[in-house]
């Protein structure tokens, strides 16, 4: 493990209990200061993820541990795209702690590098698996705005005007960040899907093979589908959409738990 | 210490035409600040006048006999007997009114705690303070600390975020279901007061779409004028519900005007996007069962009040955090300033002793007569650094943090006394 990301995992730990204080008690002054430190973590992230691929002449995504630390750099980007654009203060506390355990997880079950595996070996393989893991990170995002949305709808449904009330954002920028993450997750999950096919057509010489992942990943397509569709045919919104996207990343988890047959490198 | 004196009524110790009559117009203030600072004893002045406080904040030649001449001239200006004034004054001195000063900047002090007008209340006060020329260096360095301290808590506590009046209340309720008000409407039912209030917060905001509708047609368009709103007829209520997002009732109608079969087959029509009740009548003009229909969200003013209540106790919490950096800085503020005195005192010590010793080095050259010039030299160093060893103790002393202010004062008083000038005594 190298010291680049010994300081990530550093920064991100900071950043998640800045975060945190400046949930607790509502001081804006932490969050800045949280988003710099995984401004800077994300930095050294990035700098750490080069020098791998450079050490092992591949990009890191071909084992667990790379990927997941791979996985963590997408949800930390993911995060502050969303955080410059909407400048949501509680996020961090809500995405944070799962950038933080991902991380140290990687470290924790850090392999040595064992090589590209020979079916892998394929342009495809940078492409597909960086949009798989960009369109879970979106889907995350939709997932952490659908919980959002839930307890601060039932906040002021039930009138407890307490500790979330005031914390959580409007429903209005939980339903409108539920709906960008969304669409950005189900595009890269359908550039996901299609590019897989391509590249199993090219490998193995067919489009489809019913892989447990391949049928993992439809189901959950499926369910993001129908949430998109709806959300652009009747403007399905609120507390539907934030059990459906709670759903949807259940799915999603049990598509990346997924790790035999076709897939059995990840 | 500081000699500092801070003379003033609020809220808490008079009654309103006592404050009414106390209070100084800002175009009296220029000419008043004259009048006060010519009386005898008075160095520096600021008054702070407000409709909740008057303070008269002075830095003076003596404490007691100056709260005699600023009670007399606060007396002689409002026309308000000197002892039925006196009941309403408080009088603080030193550390106490650099406290109370920052309290009152911080609006700890306030009718409305947190309310954010006082800072710049005060602001305006010390700037005709300074325009003209009352205030000396002493008092632009206490003001100026207690803007930065207003500032300071400002941003480190959430005092001022929690909206603690009952319409500002229903517009936190509703931004936090819909976010940003600019782009949403809004249909105000019936022309209460209340009703009036909350949107006068919500175009404070920059709401801009307004519908008024009422049972009398004229008083609609009334209420419409006057935010450029657009007066609807009563009879089409229900369609109306089914185009705004936020609906305020505050009529004195006895029935419910909105109910939940209405709202059910509006929101089918809305597709579902969000609305907003706010029900300010007594009796309820709408069924609070309307609030169990998905993305229909629904307050009475015993809610408004609950929130007025949440919003009080965070802000309570936000207070006691604001005391504990007031204290700090009180204490801060309060060092630098003594330290600042201390020195001409301990130079007043020092140099007290050095001339003693010199006179004393020069009548011993003029007995044994003339001397190597180096010597002189090493001797007259000698002398400087005999008196800076004894003045050090005196200094320790003096800058004794632990020891009480009127035993402080005491102390360089005698101090002060002790090494007078020749030419003085």
């Amino acid at each position: 493990m190298g010291w680049t990301l010994t300081v990530t995992i550093a920064l991100y730990g900071l950043g998640l209990l800045h975060s945190i204080f400046g949930f607790c008690r509502k001081r804006d002054v932490f969050v800045r200061l949280a988003l710099g430190m995984v401004g800077s973590g994300f930095a050294f992230h990035t700098l750490a993820l080069v020098v791998l691929s450079v050490q092992r002449r591949h990009f890191p995504i071909t084992n667990l541990p790379e990927s997941l630390c791979f996985f963590a750099w997408c949800i930390s980007l993911i995060f502050m795209i969303a955080n410059l654009r909407y400048k949501i203060n509680v996020l961090g506390a809500f995405v944070l702690p799962l950038v933080s355990l991902l991380t140290i997880l990687s470290q924790w079950i850090w392999e040595d590098n064992q090589g590209i595996p020979a079916p892998l070996n394929s342009a495809w393989v940078h492409f597909h698996v960086t949009v798989a893991f960009l369109a879970y990170a979106s889907f995350f995002l939709t997932f952490v705005s659908g919980i959002m949305y839930l307890i601060q709808e039932k906040e002021l449904k039930n009138k407890n005007f307490r500790f979330l009330y005031f914390r959580l954002p409007s429903l209005q920028v939980c339903d409108e960040l539920l709906r960008r993450s969304l669409f950005v997750g189900f595009f890269f999950m359908s550039l996901t899907i299609i590019s897989g096919a391509i590249w199993a057509q090219q490998a193995w010489g067919s489009f489809w093979s019913w892989d447990p992942k391949e049928i993992a990943s439809l189901i959950s397509w499926c369910i993001y589908l129908f949430l998109v569709y709806y959300r652009l045919s009747t403007n399905w919104r609120g507390r539907r959409a934030s059990y459906i996207s709670i759903i949807g990343f259940i799915s999603i988890l049990s598509t990346f738990g997924v790790n035999w047959g076709l897939h059995k490198y990840l | 210490m500081f000699n500092l004196l801070l003379v003033g009524l609020n809220h808490r110790t008079a009654k309103v035409d006592v404050r009414q009559r106390a209070s100084f117009k800002a175009e009296q203030l220029p000419q008043q600040l004259q009048r006060l600072s010519a009386c005898p004893g008075i160095r520096e002045a600021i008054i702070v006048s407000t409709c909740n406080r008057v303070e008269i904040l002075t830095r003076v030649d003596s404490q007691g006999e100056a709260s005699g001449t600023v009670e007399g001239f606060l007396s002689e200006f409002s026309g308000i007997d000197l002892p039925q004034l006196q009941a309403a004054l408080y009088r603080y001195e030193d550390e106490q009114a650099v406290r109370h000063l920052f309290r009152v900047a911080c609006s700890l002090d306030s009718m409305i705690l947190g309310e954010p007008q006082i800072l710049g209340q005060l602001k305006s006060c010390y700037g005709t303070a300074v325009d003209t020329q009352t205030v000396g260096s002493f008092l632009n360095a206490l003001l100026q600390s207690a803007f930065r301290i207003a500032k300071r808590v400002r941003t480190e506590t959430s005092i001022g975020e929690y909206p603690v009046s009952v319409s500002s209340a229903a517009v936190e309720l509703v931004s936090k279901i819909f976010g940003d008000l600019q782009k949403k409407s809004i249909l105000i039912v019936g022309a209460g007061k209340m009703g009036e209030a909350a949107v006068n917060h919500l175009a404070a905001i920059g709401a801009k779409a307004f519908y008024v509708t009422n049972r009398s047609p004229e008083a609609a368009r009334d209420l419409a004028g006057k935010f450029n709103g657009i007066a609807v007829p009563f009879s089409e209520l229900n369609s109306w519900i089914g185009r705004v997002d936020i609906v305020i009732t505050s009529t004195a109608a006895t029935d419910m005007l909105i109910n939940r079969s209405m709202v059910e087959a509006v929101m089918h029509e809305r597709k579902g996007a969000p609305i907003a009740f706010i029900d300010i009548s007594v009796p309820r003009n709408i069924d609070p069962g309307i609030g169990k229909i998905d993305n229909v969200f629904c307050y009475d003013i015993d809610d408004l009040g609950a929130v007025v209540e949440a919003n009080q106790h965070e802000r309570l919490q936000a207070a006691s955090a604001a005391e504990k950096i007031i204290e700090q800085e009180v204490q801060t503020f309060c060092q630098k300033a003594k330290s600042t005195e201390v020195g001409p005192v301990v130079q007043q010590v020092q140099g007290h002793i050095e001339e003693i010793c010199k006179s004393e080095l020069e009548r011993y050259l003029r007995k044994t007569g003339a001397m190597e010039p180096k010597k002189i030299q090493d001797l007259e160093t000698m002398i400087t650094r005999i008196a800076g060893k004894i003045a050090h103790p005196l200094v320790v002393q003096l800058r004794n943090e632990h020891r009480s202010q009127n035993e402080s004062a005491a102390y360089m008083d005698l101090i002060k006394r002790t090494f007078k000038p020749k030419d003085a005594e």
